[in-house]
């Protein structure tokens, strides 16, 4: 009894400092951030209790949910993005090569730069007129636009939705055709419920003949998928790629698709995937710890390099994966450092991230009650998009058994 | 690319080698873009690269004048013909620069914000007799009377030095000037009444060689503009105390969580982690009303205090790290009558090093980089930290002077490169046995 108390005290002895941060650095202004939320509040004088009216402020404020959107539409499109970017490398970068750890200082140098110079390097890269992108870019961009010229003249009459229902289709018959060729639904359903002559007796093909229509299928849903992305793109988008204005050009690409993000978006997200080296460098860290022994027995099954990637690697490291893509969620909705120095939000608000919002509102407009206002929307926002990660991903995700 | 331990064959190599290159590229080049540019000149970052040896190595022009060899500027092309005359004479009086639209001809103005008439006229440069000037058809020379007609309206005698008045021999004619290492910073030139008195001269295509023209000129000149020694140690200061901070604390409370078991041990731990999850800009305006309420906000101690007092996710890596501690270490220590703190001092610290290093790393890293932290708390420019003083540099310009602006970001990068190289191995390890931070 008296040793417990003793070491009870003790240990509070040493947590007190971190208790009282819990309490006075995080919790009190986590919660003070709600109270604050339902108040007017004039910086020079104290919080004035209004209730919801800034919430009812915040559903008619367009530019609120523009900057929602904005943010929604990055992390969208950068997190998949450079999980694949950073996965890829890493398996190259685990291949056993000669040089193969100067390559992993150089892909992970980008991470050391502080992010106000990488925002000034890179207006600098985006220079519409003298960037070295565009200088680059100009030969590629001739290149594209001699491929998809003859393509959007075909395109033009056909209307868009044509596309998407083309990519539904070739992918649903892509995946059937995938299970049923697979060895598991072979042994399951064969014999009992599919007689012969269901199916269009397709499970009286041959092993061969199945994989052969299975690769042909993915190969029409790629198709479509190519035929659906040129029906967005106009001949206008065609001639921007050659020297895009990158920060200063609102329009999103494709233009015909009103949610694709702005030139102004894709340039910070391309951006971002360049300092996606630093999540190489983890993934490589537990690609390293992968067992061999899985390899080995995949290599007695006669198994293919991307068998084993698919099947051995990617399951392998699946909570990682995970990992990242949850805290790329929160830190896409803490954007702020890039837009604030290399846009202020512009042009036409295309780069108004959430927490640029924010600081907008409490800082530039002194507007402190409606700025936590947004901050607990964006919580909500957040802790929503979490969990529906972590839903999606809890049959998908192995965990090794400790 | 799988992990057995055989020697990947060539012919994987090869391409893998290949892709891998490829991919490097487009990790340097943005860092290659930026050295380069900052040892170019100014001239230089306004005018599309014309190859990839332009693009990456500044350029110059090197031209005799007079019997001596000067790097030069190309001003511009100048076509005189009849309709468009150009003389270069000698005025035998003195007159205030700001009287002619130039001295090197009117276009100059509009081409380079270095070289305005104001700047000239608020320095009130004298044209004097030891000096040539470009006469042309809004300030003519007449070679009869020997006149010179300013655009003021005055008229100078003047001595003619050369007419011309056709392009001769089919050669393009450029007009070029002295180019001195200072032009380099846009505030400097101007500033001086010597900027006028700069060789120049038209010359044939034929007098003039390109050279290559590194200007390392350009980063003393940018650390000025960014008020270096003063931004460094502002930013030193706070590392400094962060690292020192969250290296004590993040220790204590660690050895807390990991070897005292008190009720309540778990749950606080759990909501330690819960803690990471939560943005900061949720918590940013009432930490600011805090901070400001303690009379802080113009001070530092809103970048550092908050690590005296422990960092989730420090405290998470060392209990991890704890945890793999033999425990009969600490029981012997126990037993032979140690006190905690006295087992923390000299049993674990002294195996603690390693991830010690790492998370005084992992804060150096932070602290150096934080941006959003010191625009919320700092406003007065001495206090400026790197980040803050550099975004206030690039701000004030709207973005023109991109050599400095890169001169002073890779000063900026530097130290945190030049650490890499000599931690690289905490690094590694940090990165193998963590792989969580950010």
């Amino acid at each position: 009894m008296k040793r417990s108390t003793h070491l009870t005290l003790t240990g509070y002895a040493f947590i007190a400092p971190w208790l009282a941060a819990m309490v006075f650095l995080i919790g009190y202004p986590f919660a003070a951030s709600l109270y604050f939320s339902t108040c007017e509040y004039p910086p020079l004088r104290g919080p004035l209790f209004i209730g919801a009216g800034n919430y009812q402020e915040l559903a008619h404020d367009a530019v609120f949910r523009g900057s929602m959107l904005i943010t929604i539409i990055f992390a969208v499109v950068a997190i998949p993005l450079g999980v694949v970017l950073a996965l890829t490398l890493a398996l190259f970068l685990n291949s056993r090569i000669r040089g193969r750890s100067i390559y992993r200082v150089v892909y992970y140098l980008p991470h050391l730069v502080p992010s106000v110079a990488v925002a000034i390097l890179w207006m600098w890269m985006f220079n519409p007129q003298f960037g070295i992108l565009n200088v680059l870019l100009s030969p590629f961009g001739k290149i594209i636009s001699l491929l998809f010229r003859p393509f959007a003249a075909i395109t033009l009459g056909v209307p868009a939705w044509l596309g998407l229902i083309l990519v539904a289709i070739t992918f649903a018959l892509w995946r059937w055709l995938k299970r049923l060729s697979s060895p598991l639904f072979q042994s399951e359903v064969r014999g009992d419920s599919l007689k012969p002559g269901k199916l269009w007796n397709l499970n009286q093909w041959s092993e061969g003949r199945r994989v052969l229509a299975s690769r042909l299928s993915g190969a029409l849903f790629a198709a479509a998928m190519l035929f659906a992305l040129a029906l967005w793109l106009s001949p206008s988008d065609i001639m921007k790629v050659q020297s895009p204005g990158w920060l200063t050009d609102s329009n999103p690409f494709p233009s015909m698709l009103s949610v694709a993000p702005s030139w102004a978006l894709w340039a910070l997200i391309y951006m971002s995937l360049w300092g996606v080296g630093q999540m190489a460098i983890i993934y490589l860290a537990k690609l390293q710890d992968v067992p061999v022994s899985l390899y080995e027995v995949a290599d007695l099954d006669g198994a293919n390099w991307w068998q084993k990637t698919r099947y051995i690697t990617i399951p392998m490291i699946s909570p990682v994966i995970l990992f990242n893509v949850v805290m790329g969620i929160i830190g896409a909705f803490q954007v702020f450092t890039e837009p604030y120095i290399m846009t202020s939000g512009g042009p036409e608000d295309r780069t108004r991230f959430i927490a640029m919002f924010i600081y907008d509102q409490a800082f530039q407009y002194q507007r402190l009650g409606y700025g936590s206002a947004v901050a607990w929307v964006l919580f909500l926002v957040i802790v929503g998009l979490t969990l529906l990660a972590l839903r999606i991903s809890r049959d998908r995700v192995y965990y090794a058994a400790r | 690319m799988s992990s057995s331990d055989k020697p990947t064959p060539w012919y994987l190599a090869t391409p893998v080698h290949g892709i891998l290159l490829v991919g490097a590229i487009f990790f340097v080049l943005p860092l290659l873009w930026m050295i380069a540019t900052s040892f170019k000149p100014l001239e230089q970052t306004l005018k599309v690269p014309e190859s990839i040896t332009e693009a990456l190595v500044g350029v110059g022009h090197r031209a005799e004048i007079d019997g001596r060899v000067y790097e030069v500027v190309l001003e511009r092309q100048i076509m005189p013909s009849a309709d468009d005359p150009y003389w270069i004479v000698r005025p035998l009086e003195e007159f205030p620069a700001g009287e002619m639209t130039h001295p090197f001809g009117p276009e100059t103005w509009r081409k380079y914000p270095i070289f305005n008439q104001e700047e000239l006229q608020r320095m009130e440069a004298i044209v004097t007799s030891r000096m040539k000037v470009l006469a042309d058809r809004i300030n003519p020379y007449d070679d009869e009377n020997g006149i010179l007609r300013l655009q003021s309206g005055r008229e100078v005698k003047a001595e003619l030095v050369k007419a011309l008045q056709s392009v001769d021999g089919g050669e393009q004619l450029w007009l070029v000037r002295e180019w001195r290492s200072e032009d380099t910073d846009t505030k400097e030139v101007g500033s001086t009444s010597a900027d006028i008195t700069r060789a120049w001269a038209v010359l044939p295509e034929s007098g003039i060689r390109r050279s290559i023209r590194t200007i390392p000129q350009n980063y003393p000149a940018a650390l000025r503009r960014v008020n270096f020694v003063r931004s460094f140690l502002n930013t030193m200061f706070v590392c400094v105390m962060t690292v020192v901070g969250v290296l004590i604390s993040s220790l204590i409370v660690a050895y807390g969580f990991a070897f005292i078991d008190f009720r309540g041990r778990e749950s606080l731990f759990k909501m330690t982690l819960a803690t990471m999850m939560i943005p900061f800009p949720i918590v940013m305006v009432p930490t600011y009303l805090l901070y400001r309420k303690l009379g802080w906000v113009g001070t530092f101690k809103p970048l550092w205090v908050w690590s005296w007092f422990g960092s989730a996710f420090f405290i998470f890596l060392l209990r991890q790290f704890l945890l793999g501690l033999p425990k009969d270490l600490l029981d012997a220590a126990r037993i032979d009558g140690c006190s905690e703190l006295e087992i923390l001092w000299h049993v674990v610290v002294p195996l603690t090093k390693a991830p010690l290093a790492m998370v005084a790393l992992f804060q150096f890293l932070g602290s150096w980089k934080d941006f959003m932290g010191p625009l919320i708390y700092l406003n007065n420019s001495s206090q400026f930290t790197l980040s803050l003083s550099l975004q206030s540099f690039s701000s004030e310009h709207g973005g023109t002077p991109w050599h400095l602006l890169m001169a002073a970001s890779t000063v900026f990068s530097l130290p945190l490169i030049i650490l890499f190289f000599f931690t690289i191995r905490t690094f590694i390890r940090s990165m193998s046995t963590t792989g969580l931070k950010e």
